[in-house]
């Protein structure tokens, strides 16, 4: 089925050099190239595979390869199948954000999965009608989701985090904590010392 | 004799100009802590934009610190009104990565206990509307019925709302006979008592003139918005995941597909996706008796390895889930935390429908739009 989807993605629009990518346990998926993402949709959606419905847009960090990767995916209620459909973008940094071309104009379902996606993981989507955060508050710096981010430690004059509103576990867990090899984890905050017990008594 | 004089502003050259009004987050009618800013021309809608964001608490962001039987107590507290449902699918979609086996009872006991747990939404959703459209009663006969079924939840799980009952492999706790002997005697009494709120409430001339031919959503807006459960079937599709993409073993079951087909108004309005969602409770009824009298002895656990190591790999699967499909996105790099959890809530993918909902409508008859769609906050924000 997927090898199907891939030609015919192919055939129908030069360039996008669509890749099936083999698993061994899960759903296969095809990966195509950032650049044609809009035309892809727009021929997977009209054409004769009738992909009418995006399910949800989810973005992966993978720090080590410096990559960010913007799944869609896409069901087609008319012929019940199913479709992930990746893109790989480079990761950038703070002031050059990853960037790729907004399907809204395709779903409109995209509008808020595309908001929450640059909320969560500072992927840009270009063209965007109403382009701006969505679960957290517009001021907030960072994105929650990518795996080298670091709580800040005040908003709004508030303490995120304090010391004494985490549990010894929480504390013992973060200090443990070494998910991604040469990036500082989210939970930076939580290996600070435990506070003395005396304080602790004060404090409840 | 008065001398009228001539008024001395000059009619064309009013300025007239819409009117901003914040709707929540504080809001009974918001369910939740959604907050709607609302353009209206005096009593009319123009405009609605969605804030979200208030009961956020970037679950996708804990799930990374945690096991796979960790992420289980997370996922109920997404659709507080329908954990079991949303523990369901988390526990499908590991096991399905991983191949486990479940028992035979405990797949009757799943399905029963999922069923169950649509019917007490349905009748929470049912209250609630109610009450959205000034009716306060039905919200009253509404708890009577939902507590019957959160009793036996506290029986089985220790947990009235928040459960994590459904575990890796099986179910955490058996039933025993007399749970199942009242179980099957109360569920005539609960068929009767649907039927008969249905009379009350949606056969009412006032809740019809409420409902009937308010907020039409049309079958090309449910699917370019991604439109799922009753608010897709509400708009006349004949789609129900149980039946086209059966998981968990719904495909031994029998039932039919509830949709909407525009009895008091037009195809699509907020009458049909109140219409849809109790008759779906009958069709969850039916599967009940179908699991009471097929339940066989047995085991409630599967065999399943301490530590959970899914291979490498992704995974999408989505389930039926009162509120529509709840899906799940796992990317598993072979460790024992989840490298990546996204959730595909049908409450978040339906508040994006409210800015198109809305324009036209008197705001009353918003506060039954926002109704009919059946949203809950904790899932919308995650």
């Amino acid at each position: 089925m997927h090898s199907t989807w891939a030609s015919y993605i192919n055939e129908k629009v030069s360039g996008a050099s669509a890749v099936v990518n083999e698993v061994e346990a899960g759903d296969q998926s095809i990966t195509v190239d950032p650049t044609h993402l809009k035309a892809v949709c727009e021929a997977l959606k009209n054409g004769e595979h009738e992909f009418n419905v995006l399910q949800v847009v989810s973005g992966v960090d993978y720090p080590e390869e410096q990559i960010i990767e913007v799944n869609y995916i896409l069901a087609s209620f008319t012929k019940n199948t199913e479709l992930i459909l990746k893109v790989r973008l480079p990761r950038g940094d703070e002031n050059n954000l990853p960037k790729v071309d907004s399907v809204v104009s395709v779903w409109k379902a995209a509008n808020f999965q595309e908001r929450e996606t640059y909320d969560m993981l500072g992927v840009e989507f270009v063209g965007h009608p109403d382009f701006r955060r969505i679960l957290c508050p517009e001021d907030w710096t960072g994105f929650p989701l990518r795996k080298d981010y670091v709580v800040q430690e005040k908003y709004l004059d508030m303490v995120v985090n304090p010391v004494h509103k985490m549990n010894i576990g929480e504390r013992e867990f973060g200090a443990k904590h070494t998910h991604i090899k040469g990036a500082s984890t989210s939970v930076k905050n939580y290996t600070v010392e435990a506070p003395a017990t005396s304080e602790d008594t004060s404090l409840n | 004799m008065i001398k009228m004089e001539k008024t001395s502003f000059d009619q064309e050259k009013l300025k007239t100009e819409l009117l901003t009004i914040n709707m929540g987050p504080q809001h009974p009618a918001t369910h939740g802590v959604l907050r709607v800013e609302i353009k209206t021309d005096s009593e009319i809608v123009a405009e609605a934009t969605p804030y979200l964001g208030y009961l956020h608490r970037c679950m996708e962001k804990h799930t990374e610190h945690l096991d796979y039987r960790g992420v289980i107590p997370f996922c109920d507290r997404m659709d507080y009104l329908a954990a079991m449902n949303a523990e369901l699918g988390w526990v499908l979609t590991v096991e399905k990565m991983l191949g486990t086996e479940v028992p035979e009872r405990a797949q009757t006991l799943r399905i029963m206990i999922a069923e169950l747990q649509r019917i007490a939404s349905h009748l929470m959703f049912f209250g609630t509307y109610a009450i959205d459209l000034g009716a306060f009663s039905p919200f009253l006969y509404a708890f009577q019925d939902r507590e019957f079924i959160l009793r036996l939840f506290e029986e089985l799980s220790g947990a009235r709302l928040l459960y994590n009952y459904i575990w890796l492999g099986g179910v955490w706790n058996d039933i025993n006979d007399e749970q199942l002997s009242r179980l099957e005697n109360w569920l005539p009494e609960l068929e009767e008592n649907i039927k008969k709120y249905h009379a009350l409430v949606g056969e009412n001339k006032i809740f019809i003139g409420r409902t009937a031919n308010v907020s039409i959503v049309s079958k090309e807006m449910a699917f370019d918005y991604g439109a799922t459960g009753p608010v897709l079937r509400g708009s006349g599709v004949d789609w129900d995941l149980r039946k086209k993409r059966p998981y968990a073993g719904y495909e031994k079951y029998d039932f039919d597909v509830i949709k909407g087909e525009g009895l008091k108004g037009t195809l699509g309005d907020c009458w049909d996706r109140y219409y849809v969602r109790m008759m779906e409770m009958h069709e969850s009824i039916k599967i009940i008796k179908q699991c009471l009298a097929g339940i066989e002895e047995g085991p409630v656990m599967g065999k399943v390895s301490k530590i959970v190591k899914p291979p490498k790999g992704e995974i999408y699967l989505r389930t039926e889930c009162p509120r529509g499909e709840l899906g799940y996105h796992l990317v598993s790099d072979g460790t024992k935390n989840p490298y990546r959890v996204k959730v595909k809530s049908s409450c978040f993918t339906h508040t994006s429908m409210l800015p198109d909902m809305a324009p036209g409508l008197m705001i009353a008859d918003f506060v039954a739009a926002i109704g009919s769609i059946d949203i809950v906050l904790g899932e919308v924000d995650r």
